[in-house]
């Protein structure tokens, strides 16, 4: 039915010109599932486009073509082209947050749309289409939620909406550029699980762009790998996974994630000796709610328990790893680890010393100790100052001064993988590996015992990811650094924590060692997290019987009883009056806050 | 793509690689061809307000009544040793236009740097700290925005001998919030990015934070904003001269030329005329100057340089 024959494009600027897309050919049968898989720049989003027709300046086609239903797009005129994008042809982008209207509510706009695409349709014929399709894509309340606007909507909630959105007209085809990257596993778990459906009960064509093989699989049938603009491999997934024919295919598999099974990298184990000695960071019920403006009334305001209570032991050498999802507290728990906010309650307590004690001078020499590396390596450095002015500004903090400053800023830069002539560039150019590199030189020169790598790691690519994990055990085994990995990357967690903690709207669920955390969870919410990642092999725990529908409740109104209790599949009346207390499972099991855990 | 982008970008730039990044703006900046006529227009004029009065020996401000509507040079009846003309009553108007310069440019400039340094300190720390500071500071903009300039201007300058320091300080009272506002708004989203975060994490105080992360990202673009300012207060300062409440006769100022050349529009239009070239000339310049700068400083922060 989409039939793309020989379609090339390229870049045409006036100072380069670059080849996007090289020869791509491909056709989508009337019904099935059809993913493209595709590094970075790899070309997915311009080929995702050109299959709506929509080539915008400065790309330009230079060769082959598309067509729906025989219909080459190009020689359309643009009344017929915008007949068939909505009617024929839905596409989806990969952020929810700038496909709505700010200022129109979810529900009307895409009833709007709708009339638009389809004359004749009446108001209310349109207001039931649109709830019905909300309903189908599962958004609870469907009739309440039609009259909210986009602000009011969770990440994975617009996500669904823009499902609704490109559906609504009937299309034959949907096009899914990336639409589960930004999500969390659990919530990006439940939207392939609903295309899934989708595919089936509308019998629409999926075409799904995505980067990482393993989403692939848990949707797909067909498999088209892009390579530099060329389709470099297809045929069925399970036959390609299983006998990939070009290396980079091979090396796309090779590099996704794995968690469980043979050839799992796991980390060096914690130095024994220190195991007993004094924690080297102790958190001891630490509590932090924000005050935020209530929107529905004129005055007052609502409270965001944003860490409500936790406790956590971070002993010398030993790498502790704190997972979960978005809005769960941990950048508010990163925040409060590394003193840029106080903590409502509590104590933070660093080498022996509780931080709320000192002052002034103290303080800033305590603060040398430990460092937070964030997660943005694109904002994160200060644009207007060199590599080396970037690096010199943490001595200068710390009152290091001359040629002692310049001797170590040159030294740390070497030791970070930073060349001489790196020291007077901007940010601005460098990639997104040596920007991280420049942030993690900065905290490197304090000399600091303990380092918070808030996602730090997340947005680079896994072969940087590697480097960069190499370098960080280059520098733990030189410096006797202690790591606190605070991530969503499950995988990435389990490649390099001793220790695992799991975060769950504000407080710690599950604390217990690596293998423990992965092979034998103790927490139904562990097991819905674990379940949830897309892996190549089978994972232990089947989605289907961890996780319940649904999203994390709100901070703002915190249910009584067990907070995962709206989503477990295990929960009981207990769970949803009295809320379970954390409690150590012994025989070095860790600890676990659950009433029914797994034993 | 952005990556790919980003590398070929920093390859164009590998050349300059090695110096500063200001060493590479300042080089940037001498390349085009605007700034150096810009500068070498201005520093012309400024030599020649100095100069010529000295050299010619004219006093600006003596009469030849037998002298009196003399045409500029360019006009038939012109005459050398009065290059521009001369007014009604016979002063030469070159000599009196390059010192209505100095005035104009002098207190322009000044007026400019005061509303820029003072309002962008005060932005700065209403945007940074917020709260009770920032509605504090900025209830006083409000209030100096709502008096207007002709009425200070009136109030202060008749009540007291119109001097030089007196003009600035009240052009630059009322042109300050303006400054104020906008670095306010600016911080208040500078403030929330990443690397001003990391530099808190770093252990930087709130005014190492401000001075050395915030400003230098910030004021550039409102600088540029104040070179077209310069403008502006030069013509403010030509109305209060016009409204005979500026720097006071004999002193020429293009307020006073242009005042006293207006009864005579039909007969000797150069009189008000001139004035009006030398601050073209002078603006030109200037502008073209600040136009480069930001040039140069976009081509730094996008990698080119």
């Amino acid at each position: 039915m989409l039939d793309v024959a020989g379609l090339s494009v390229e870049l045409a600027r006036e100072t380069e010109s670059r080849v996007i897309l090289d020869e791509v050919s491909f056709s989508v049968p009337e019904r099935g599932l059809i993913g493209i898989v595709g590094e970075s720049g790899a070309g997915k989003t311009v080929l995702g486009r050109a299959l709506t027709g929509w080539v915008p300046e400065p790309l330009r086609q230079t060769a082959g073509s598309v067509s729906i239903d025989g219909r080459v797009l190009t020689t359309l005129k643009p009344e017929e082209l915008r007949q068939i994008r909505g009617r024929t042809i839905g596409y989806i982008g990969s952020d929810p947050g700038t496909s709505f209207d700010p200022t129109i509510p979810i529900g009307v706009q895409i009833a709007q749309k709708l009339r638009a695409v389809v004359p004749g349709t009446s108001r209310d014929a349109a207001k039931k289409r649109v709830l019905d399709l909300l309903d189908q894509v599962r958004i609870p309340s469907a009739a309440r939620r039609f009259d909210e606007y986009p602000y009011q909507f969770s990440g994975g909630m617009l996500q669904r909406a823009a499902i609704v959105d490109a559906l609504v007209a009937k299309p034959k085809i949907l096009i899914c550029d990336n639409i589960t990257q930004p999500l969390d596993v659990t919530i990006a778990a439940q939207i392939v699980r609903l295309l899934r459906g989708l595919e089936r009960d509308l019998a629409t064509a999926i075409v799904f762009f995505t980067a990482s093989i393993p989403v692939a699989k848990e949707l797909i049938d067909d498999l088209l790998v892009l390579e530099k603009g060329r389709i470099i491999e297809r045929g069925g997934i399970g036959a390609v996974i299983a006998k990939p024919v070009s290396p980079h295919t091979k090396r796309l598999i090779d590099s996704s994630p794995r968690i469980w099974g043979q050839n799992v990298d796991v980390p060096r184990p914690a130095p024994a000796k220190e195991a007993k000695s004094e924690p080297l960071l102790l958190v001891a019920d630490v509590v932090k709610t924000y005050r935020v403006p209530d929107r529905t009334r004129f005055t007052g305001t609502l409270d965001v328990k944003a860490v409500r209570g936790v406790t956590l032991e971070i002993r010398p050498g030993e790498n502790v790893g704190l997972v979960g999802e978005s809005g769960c507290g941990k950048s508010t728990l990163s925040r409060l680890l590394s003193w840029i906010e106080e903590p409502d309650a509590g104590r933070i307590v660093f080498q022996g010393k509780d931080m709320a004690s000192l002052r002034g001078k103290e303080r800033l020499a305590m603060r040398r100790r430990f460092q937070l590396l964030l997660q943005d390596p694109y904002n994160c450095l200060p644009p207007h100052l060199s590599v080396a002015r970037t690096i010199r500004t943490s001595l200068d903090i710390h009152g290091v001064k001359g040629a002692e400053a310049r001797d170590k800023v040159r030294a740390v830069m070497h030791e970070v993988g930073l060349k001489d002539e790196d020291a007077e560039r901007l940010p601005i150019g460098m990639s997104a590996g040596q920007r991280q590199r420049v942030n993690i030189a900065r905290a490197l020169v304090l000399e600091p015992t303990l380092l918070i790598l808030d996602e730090t790691l997340s947005s680079l690519d896994p072969a940087e990811q590697s480097r960069l994990i190499d370098l960080f055990e280059r520098l733990q085994v030189k410096h006797g650094l202690t790591y606190l990995v605070i991530s969503h990357d499950l995988a990435l967690v389990r490649k390099v924590c001793n220790r695992v903690a799991v975060m769950y709207l504000g407080k710690i669920v599950e604390n217990a060692g690596n293998a423990q955390i992965f092979d034998q969870p103790s927490n139904p919410y562990t097991r819905a997290l674990l379940s949830a990642v897309p892996v190549l092999d089978k994972g232990p725990f089947n989605p289907a019987e961890c996780l319940v529908e649904g999203e994390p409740p709100s901070p703002i109104n915190v249910p009584t009883g067990c907070s995962f209790a709206s989503r477990c599949p295990k929960a009981q009346d207990l769970c949803r009056t009295d809320e379970p207390a954390f409690t150590p499972l012994g025989d070095g099991r860790g600890g676990v806050a659950c009433h029914f855990p797994f034993v | 793509m952005t990556d790919t982008t980003a590398t070929s970008l920093a390859a164009a730039g590998a050349a300059a690689r090695g110096a500063s990044p200001g060493a590479r703006l300042w080089r940037e900046t001498w390349r085009q061809r605007e700034f150096r006529f810009g500068l070498i227009v201005i520093l012309l004029l400024v030599a020649a307000s100095i100069l010529v009065p000295l050299l010619t020996g004219i006093d600006p401000g003596k009469m030849q009544i037998k002298n009196k509507y003399l045409p500029p040079i360019f006009l038939p009846g012109g005459d050398w040793t009065h290059i521009l003309g001369t007014d009604h009553l016979g002063r030469d108007l070159f000599v009196r236009s390059l010192i209505g310069l100095q005035y104009a440019l002098g207190i322009s400039f000044t007026t400019v740097l005061l509303m820029f340094f003072f309002g962008s300190a005060v932005g700065l720390i209403s945007g940074y700290f917020g709260k009770v500071v920032d509605a504090l500071l900025m209830r006083l903009t409000d209030a100096q925005l709502s008096i207007p300039l002709i009425i200070l201007a009136i109030t202060l300058l008749t009540v007291s001998r119109p001097t030089v320091p007196l003009i600035i300080f009240v052009l630059a009272v009322s042109g300050w919030p303006v400054y104020a506002r906008v670095a306010r708004g600016v911080t208040l989203s500078e403030r929330n990015k990443e690397y001003v975060r990391a530099a808190h994490i770093l252990g930087a105080s709130h005014w190492r934070i401000i001075l050395t992360m915030i400003a230098p990202n910030i004021l550039p673009p409102i600088a540029f904003v104040a070179v077209l300012d310069l403008a502006r207060m030069m013509i403010f300062e030509a109305i209060l001269g016009f409204m005979s409440i500026g720097v006071q006769p004999p002193t020429p100022t293009f307020g006073n030329i242009i005042a006293d050349g207006r009864k005579y529009l039909i007969n000797a239009w150069w009189i008000a005329t001139m004035p009006g070239a030398f601050l073209l000339l002078a603006l030109l310049s200037i502008n073209l100057m600040g136009a480069s700068l930001e040039r140069a400083r976009n081509k730094l922060f996008s990698g080119q340089i």
